[in-house]
């Protein structure tokens, strides 16, 4: 496809004769660029993994977040354009705290996802308003929670696309990372083991060897809510594995 | 009225600028009632719609259904009620569509408390009381004040005669200076009885409520509506 | 705020089966606050007749007197216990009497009549016009919770134990809704042959 260059390639909003979204379909690959972000659904509860790039010896490793909290009961993981993610991270946070304040309630994982989802092709130059973004985000994002239907994992791309997943991998490493999820993932697995799982998949895609400074893991379950693991308690896992 | 100086001449008066007033409310009646029970509420209003000392109409119940198992009960100026009313239908229907679930009575309730207190300035002149059943299928009784206040109670009484419904509802619901024997969950059909008994006393003494009585029966299967008759004068 | 509410009172009575209840909060406060909590309003004015003075506490210790002054003055003339209905009317000739200039009470009448021993209740409004009841009266700051309460609970021709559990609920749960009454009440069942009094304990905040 990037053969077939055309002038089509550079509007953020005008489709192809063939019906197709160039820029977005080129957000879509700028994903692939991104590290690898793994998470994982059970019956107790959702875990997210992401690798981090620490390219320099010279980096401090705790500045590079990948997991964030959305909610008490909702962590979001990333990979792509990190700086994208602020935005959608902000909106749905916003959203969340927003359908609290009217409600009383926690916004469920599926309504926080599609409102993030609402912002992905809200890029355009033709507004009356000023243009406030002009291409779409560069970033995927995986949101796990939990709400009355349970734990939950959803999958969002720079599309707006969201699709719930009991296992899904996004980022450079995601091909083989999917196989072997797919491979590993069966319905009654504990949390534990999902953790686990999702440290082992990521050491074989990553390149560097992994460690308790260069991954980030946490798990929303219906005890703790969003709980993003300590150093020892990555290590507790990685020893395991 | 002519009035006459002491020439016996009418005083001179010139065209000066005349003010004229409108008042954005009006009061028009009705009272509302509502109870808590253990898996099940009742939300009872008169069917009374008045102002000043003339009637509208007799056939106009002060509650609505908003949801299969949420009932709200809203009095006082009935042009604020009927738009209010249309808001919250509109934002449960939006509410629907975003979630794909039906609105808890618990989450109706902090709305409409938002809702309310987004006119804080300017507020809808309506006394609201939400009846349903919350999530863990018990009867719940929300009370409003006009700007959003909002509290869970056993039972609330709301509109011209709350103040006659109130203490008696603290007796016989409540059981409020009675020993503790007395003290037993009521069934369905004593709080209907009770909640009937009081809109009779009510349409007694205040020109506000009569007409007719609208009880809201709300279980977690729906809601059954019974009338009974009040003084229509 | 209106000086009929300045102090705060709830006073009810009620008609029986050949006896009748009067019964009053004893709260005296000045506005939100409470000064006394054993405070009088209903006055003996015979052996079977009582008033109740809600309103203004200084007007109610003046008309109380004032009635008392007339009531002997009418006792020593005629040399015989008034009868109810003229005691009416002798609280609304007193009351009347400073029509532009009112005493601010509203009293309620309960008694038997000393011959008969018919039953009796009426009130009056702060200038003297009576109105007489064959089941009940209220008067005081909370007058709407009170008819709430009595028009539910009432029911005639109730023996002098039944009335009195009445008239105390009655009274109770009313002033519980009512921020300048309350705090404890009095009530008198007034039978053929004998008067009861009774202290109620309540709510007292």
């Amino acid at each position: 496809m990037f053969l077939t260059r055309s002038e089509y390639d550079r509007g953020v909003n005008t489709f192809s004769p063939e019906g197709r979204l160039f820029q977005v379909e080129y957000a879509i690959e700028a994903i692939k660029l991104g590290s690898t972000a793994i998470g994982i659904q059970t019956n107790e509860g959702v875990v997210l993994a992401v690798e981090k790039r620490v390219t320099s010896p010279l980096i401090e490793p705790s500045s590079i977040e990948k997991i964030l909290e959305v909610d008490d009961h909702i962590g979001c993981a990333m990979s792509g354009l990190i700086a994208d993610s602020r935005t959608l991270v902000d909106r749905a946070r916003v959203e969340a705290q927003n359908h609290w304040f009217t409600y009383n309630e926690k916004m469920s994982v599926e309504s926080v996802t599609q409102a993030v989802s609402n912002l992905a092709l809200a890029f355009g130059d033709d507004d009356s308003e000023q243009a406030v973004m002009s291409r779409p985000f560069g970033v995927a994002l995986l949101f796990a929670g939990i709400d009355k239907g349970g734990p939950q994992l959803y999958h969002m791309d720079p599309s707006g696309t969201f699709i719930k997943y009991e296992a899904k991998a996004i980022g450079s490493g995601s091909e083989g990372a999917q196989q072997a999820l797919q491979d590993v993932y069966h319905k009654s697995m504990t949390l534990k083991e999902a953790c686990k799982s999702a440290l082992t998949i990521l050491k074989q895609v990553m390149e560097e060897k992994l460690n308790s400074t260069n991954v980030e893991m946490s798990t929303v379950t219906a005890e703790k809510k969003f709980h993003v693991f300590s150093k020892q308690e990555l290590e507790e896992v990685i020893k395991d594995i | 009225m002519e009035v006459l100086n002491n020439r016996g001449v009418e005083d001179y008066q010139t065209a000066g600028p005349k003010q004229s007033y409108f008042s954005p409310y009006s009061f028009n009646g009705g009272s509302i009632l509502a109870v808590a029970g253990e898996d099940f509420a009742v939300i009872a209003s008169d069917s009374r719609l008045s102002e000043g000392f003339s009637i509208h109409t007799r056939d106009q119940p002060k509650t609505y259904q908003l949801t299969q198992n949420t009932v709200v009960g809203a009095c006082g100026f009935h042009g604020d009620v009927l738009t209010l009313i249309k808001v919250l239908k509109a934002r449960i229907k939006m509410y629907l569509h975003e979630h794909n679930k039906d609105m808890s009575s618990t989450a109706v309730a902090a709305m409409l408390s938002t809702i309310l207190y987004y006119r804080r300035f300017f507020p809808y002149y309506v006394y609201n009381i939400v009846a349903g059943i919350d999530d863990e299928g018990k009867g719940c009784v929300f009370s409003f004040d006009p700007v959003g206040s909002y509290e869970r109670e056993p039972y609330r009484a709301g509109g011209s005669a709350s103040s006659m419904l109130q203490p008696l509802m603290d007796n016989q619901v409540g059981f409020k200076n009675l020993p503790k024997q007395a003290r037993v969950p009521l069934s369905k059909e004593e709080v209907v009885k009770k909640v009937r008994d009081g809109f009779i006393s009510a349409a007694e003494r205040d020109i506000y409520t009569g007409d007719e009585v609208v009880v809201n029966i709300i279980t977690k299967d729906g809601v059954e509506v019974e009338r009974f008759p009040l003084r229509k004068d | 705020m209106s000086i009929m509410s300045y102090n705060g009172a709830a006073i009810m009575a009620m008609k029986g089966k050949e006896c009748v209840a009067i019964a009053a909060d004893r709260r005296f406060g000045i506005q939100a606050q409470t000064i006394n909590t054993q405070f009088d309003k209903i006055f003996e004015m015979g052996p079977k007749l009582y008033v109740g003075l809600p309103g203004l506490a200084t007007d109610v210790q003046t008309v109380a007197q004032r009635l008392k002054f007339r009531l002997n003055l009418y006792e020593l003339k005629e040399n015989r216990n008034i009868k109810p209905k003229t005691f009416l009317s002798m609280v609304s000739n007193l009351l009347y009497s400073r029509r532009f200039g009112p005493y601010f009470v509203e009293p309620v009448i309960a008694g038997l009549d000393p011959k008969t021993s018919e039953p009796f209740i009426a009130s009056l409004d702060l200038i003297g016009c009576p109105m007489i009841t064959e089941d009940f009266v209220v008067s005081g700051t909370c007058s709407e919770q009170m008819y709430g309460m009595c028009e539910t609970l009432y029911k005639p021709d109730q023996e002098p134990d039944d009335l009195f559990e009445t008239i105390s609920q009655c009274l109770l749960n009313a002033v519980d809704r009512d921020a300048v009454s309350g705090w404890g009440g009095v009530v008198y069942i007034i039978e053929k042959d004998k008067v009861t009094k009774r202290i109620l304990k309540g709510r007292m905040d």
